[in-house]
């Protein structure tokens, strides 16, 4: 059940108005039931691994909090570890060791089991494991009540994709009364359209156009592939900011305030802020829960880099197994130390050229350079495979600049790519925006025919301008997938 | 009161949210005047009004021109038939149909009961019928899957025709439908040629459970009739694209124990109903609109011949109708 397909259009009205009819001791009991019901529907075959991880976080937690022995931490983050390596990451590792052994001269291709990867498993074992840490740490009171740690891990917004939970954040809240609150509900109901906007009008029309030439960057002009990657760094973006903004949407008309995993990352001016921008809830849980312990930046500069490269790789090897993910997250890591070491560098030539630090044009270069090294690493994460990326790297700066296929043949006609460039402008319209404020809090409380207005435009450019229905293949959210 | 006053109000958005999506499928589904399930303009029909109700797939719309059948008979008409539709479809049509009509005489084109379950046409046979209980039961029963979604929500399958719309689809969901000409008939003007081997056998692929099912169908069709007093004739019309006899007659005995008043196998009549194959065929199986005007002539003079009588008609109907049949001659 994807948030936008139709079962989720009864199942969550329904979940809210029963939510706020029951009396309170019923309401988490119930918000429990239908998250694991929303993820039965993800594949039933599932939902074991969901309840076994459940029941591992509350004992080990209550077991933690009574004795924190570093052991049984130790014990529980290597079943959680192990199962993900198990069941996202054996076919990869063997694979790997098979092609280290066979550059050796050795001949060892083991049969490896196809297993089943539980739907939304890195995002819900990386909230077990944080709050695990938390409770060793001594930052987190165990959860006593089952139903409240069980949905802590279970809650339907973010169960499948995010934003990663944390416990400070969210424990209380379960705790918390939530009634039935107009703002809210128009807040998370104007959230939920703009994030269904984003998907289907700019990401999945986007896609069509990344898949095309991403799968042929041979038959393209330069410009054409440097485009599809440009393109894909906008269709990345606005796919996974848009489940963000569907599951904080249906978490807030319930009263909930889930973390925000964006902040307009492209407006950065490193790559370190786009890091801090952008997947926030996973970035902050690698900077807490690896980077910090790895000894972060107190060790030196050169242990920081290399800190920074880990992270990096293992960020990468989070979001899939293969190779071109790692090659795609020390890119990230690559860039920071990079721009760590050019640092002092850098801040001469502004210093001599007439740049002024907190000048625009020197913003609006920062965040071109952002964008540019940003799409250069998304393509090792959309190709599939490092070979493929480099052909897409190589096809770049082929001499030839444009095909003669032109744009139909990159998969779109004129008038799509001229709706694809009004919704850009708009996002980015929309982003400046928020850079000030929150967009969609601030039109649930405008004048209602403000709200209506902009509600009804919003609902009606997404249902005629949307990639769906016949004759369009429906694309599932690009982070679904981890 | 206060605190009803923002439930009031957002009742009012979805509302509101729902007529402006109502508005933006209406100017987005194409228009839809012939080839069958005409609804928009056989809901404009006066009430009551129509004599005999002709029911089926192409066969029925291609062959039957309700205009001409006036024009020869003084009878009314109306084709509400559907492209390759299947007797589950046209059951619910019927029904939808005798909502606004009581018609004396049901004419059902019987080719329909060889087809599959799911034909080609299924989303513009429900898509076109109008919104209620019959359309949604009609959905859930009669359609395809991965039909199902969009015959509930239309934009799904016709949003995307934003690029190619004209002031004229604007135009056709603010100006309200009107009665037509056709009368659910579709004119076709080309001639079949390769006549000289005379009629062909059709491929029978549909299952024995197949046609159980549409014969069951059939029993449904047969019982509405039954309960408003309406007589059904079925009837298989004038076409090359042929059947064995030991088909048809077995047709003709599941037809007519299911309760049919009658069974008119007309497949060889060209002669006797004025018709000409080498002139009057489309293609191999329906006929064209010359075809078509002397078939329907035949037809309503049959039935006339059968003691089927015209109802009385108001003048501005009448007049509608002289209009009509005029515009066909």
């Amino acid at each position: 059940m994807g948030f936008l397909s139709p079962s989720y259009f009864l199942f969550f009205p329904l979940t809210a108005l029963v939510y706020f009819a029951l009396p309170r001791q019923l309401r988490n009991g119930w918000l429990l039931l239908c998250s694991w019901f929303f993820y039965l529907c993800a594949g039933p075959e599932y939902f074991f691994f969901l309840l076994a991880t459940v029941l591992v976080t509350y004992f080990v937690a209550l077991s933690l909090e009574k004795n924190r022995k570093k052991g049984v931490l130790f014990a529980a983050l290597c079943l959680f570890i192990g199962a993900l390596f198990l069941f996202k990451y054996l076919e990869f590792g063997v694979s790997l060791l098979s092609r280290i052994l066979s550059a050796a001269g050795l001949n060892w291709t083991p049969a490896v089991p196809k297993l089943l990867l539980p739907a939304g498993i890195s995002f819900y074992f990386f909230t077990a494991m944080g709050y695990l840490i938390d409770v060793y740490r001594g930052k987190q009171p165990a959860e006593k009540r089952f139903v409240n740690c069980a949905l802590f891990l279970s809650f339907f917004p973010y169960l499948l994709s995010g934003p990663i939970g944390r416990a400070e954040h969210l424990l209380p809240q379960f705790d918390g009364l939530h009634n039935m609150d107009d703002a809210n509900i128009r807040e998370g109901f104007l959230r939920f359209l703009w994030g269904a906007f984003k998907k289907l009008v700019l990401a999945d029309r986007l896609a069509v156009v990344v898949d095309t030439v991403f799968a042929a960057p041979q038959n393209f002009g330069a410009i054409q592939v440097l485009a599809a990657a440009c393109a894909f760094s906008v269709q990345i973006y606005c796919d996974f900011s848009a489940y963000s903004d569907m599951a904080v949407g249906s978490a807030r008309a319930m009263g909930f305030a889930l973390t925000e995993n964006f902040r307009t990352p492209y407006f950065s001016r490193s790559i370190a802020e786009f890091w801090r921008r952008w997947h926030i809830s996973l970035s902050s849980w690698f900077r807490d829960y690896l980077y910090i312990p790895l000894g972060g930046g107190r060790k030196g500069t050169a242990r920081k880099y290399w800190n920074v490269l880990i992270v990096f790789a293992v960020s990468g090897l989070w979001h899939g197994a293969a190779l071109s993910f790692v090659v795609w997250g020390l890119l990230n890591g690559l860039y920071q130390v990079a721009g760590g070491l050019t640092q002092r560098l850098r801040i001469k030539i502004r210093s001599v050229l007439p740049l002024r630090e907190d000048g625009k044009l020197l913003a609006l270069w920062q965040m071109l350079c952002v964008f540019l090294l940003a799409t250069v690493a998304w393509v090792f994460f959309e190709a599939g495979s490092i070979p493929a990326a480099l052909a897409v790297l190589k096809n770049m700066v082929k001499p030839v600049l444009w095909d003669v296929g032109g744009l139909p043949a990159m998969g779109m006609g004129r008038k799509e790519f001229l709706v694809a460039g009004l919704a850009f402008l708009l996002l980015t319209a929309v982003d400046a925006c928020s850079l000030k404020t929150d967009p969609a809090r601030r039109l649930a409380r405008s004048p209602r025919y403000l709200r209506w207005c902009v509600s009804l435009a919003l609902l009606l450019l997404t249902v005629v301008f949307g990639s769906y229905g016949t004759g369009y293949n429906a694309q599932s959210f690009i982070y679904g997938q981890f | 009161m206060k605190k009803w006053k923002e439930p009031l109000w957002a009742l009012a958005f979805l509302l509101t949210a729902a007529l402006a999506l109502n508005f933006t499928a209406d100017v987005l589904r194409p228009a839809h005047t012939d080839y069958g399930s005409t609804w928009d303009a056989y809901l404009c029909e006066p009430e009551n009004s129509i004599d005999v109700l002709f029911l089926g797939s192409s066969y029925a719309y291609c062959d039957w021109n309700p205009g001409a059948m006036y024009a020869a008979s003084g009878l009314t008409g109306y084709v509400m038939g559907g492209s390759e539709q299947t007797p589950a479809i046209t059951y619910w049509y019927l029904k939808e149909a005798l909502k606004t009509q009581t018609p004396s005489l049901v004419v059902m084109e019987a080719t329909s009961l060889f087809f599959d379950r799911y034909q080609n046409y299924t989303q513009i046979n429900l898509g076109y019928m109008p919104w209620g209980l019959n359309r949604i039961q009609a959905t859930l029963e009669c359609a395809e899957p991965e039909k199902k979604l969009g015959l509930f929500w239309d934009l799904y399958f016709y949003h995307d025709r934003w690029k190619e719309l004209t002031a004229s689809d604007v135009k056709k969901a603010l100006i309200p439908a009107r009665a037509d000409r056709l009368k659910g008939h579709t004119a076709v003007d080309q001639i079949f040629e390769q006549t000289a081997d005379g009629p062909f056998l059709s491929d029978m692929r549909q299952t024995e459970e197949v046609y159980q099912q549409n014969l069951q169908d059939f029993a449904r069709i047969v019982q509405l009739c039954a309960d408003k007093g309406i007589d059904l004739v079925v009837t298989i019309n004038p076409t090359y694209s042929q059947y064995t006899p030991e088909v048809y007659s077995r047709l003709e005995k599941d037809v007519l124990s299911a309760g049919a008043a009658d069974f008119l196998n007309w497949s060889n009549s060209f002669a006797e109903a004025g018709l000409d194959p080498a002139v009057h065929l489309y293609d191999g199986g329906h006929l064209n609109q010359t075809g078509a005007k002397i078939f329907s002539a035949y037809t309503g003079q049959y039935f006339l011949s059968r003691g089927l009588t015209p109802r009385p008609q108001t003048e501005e109907n009448r007049a509608a109708w002289e209009a009509t049949a005029q515009y066909w001659q």
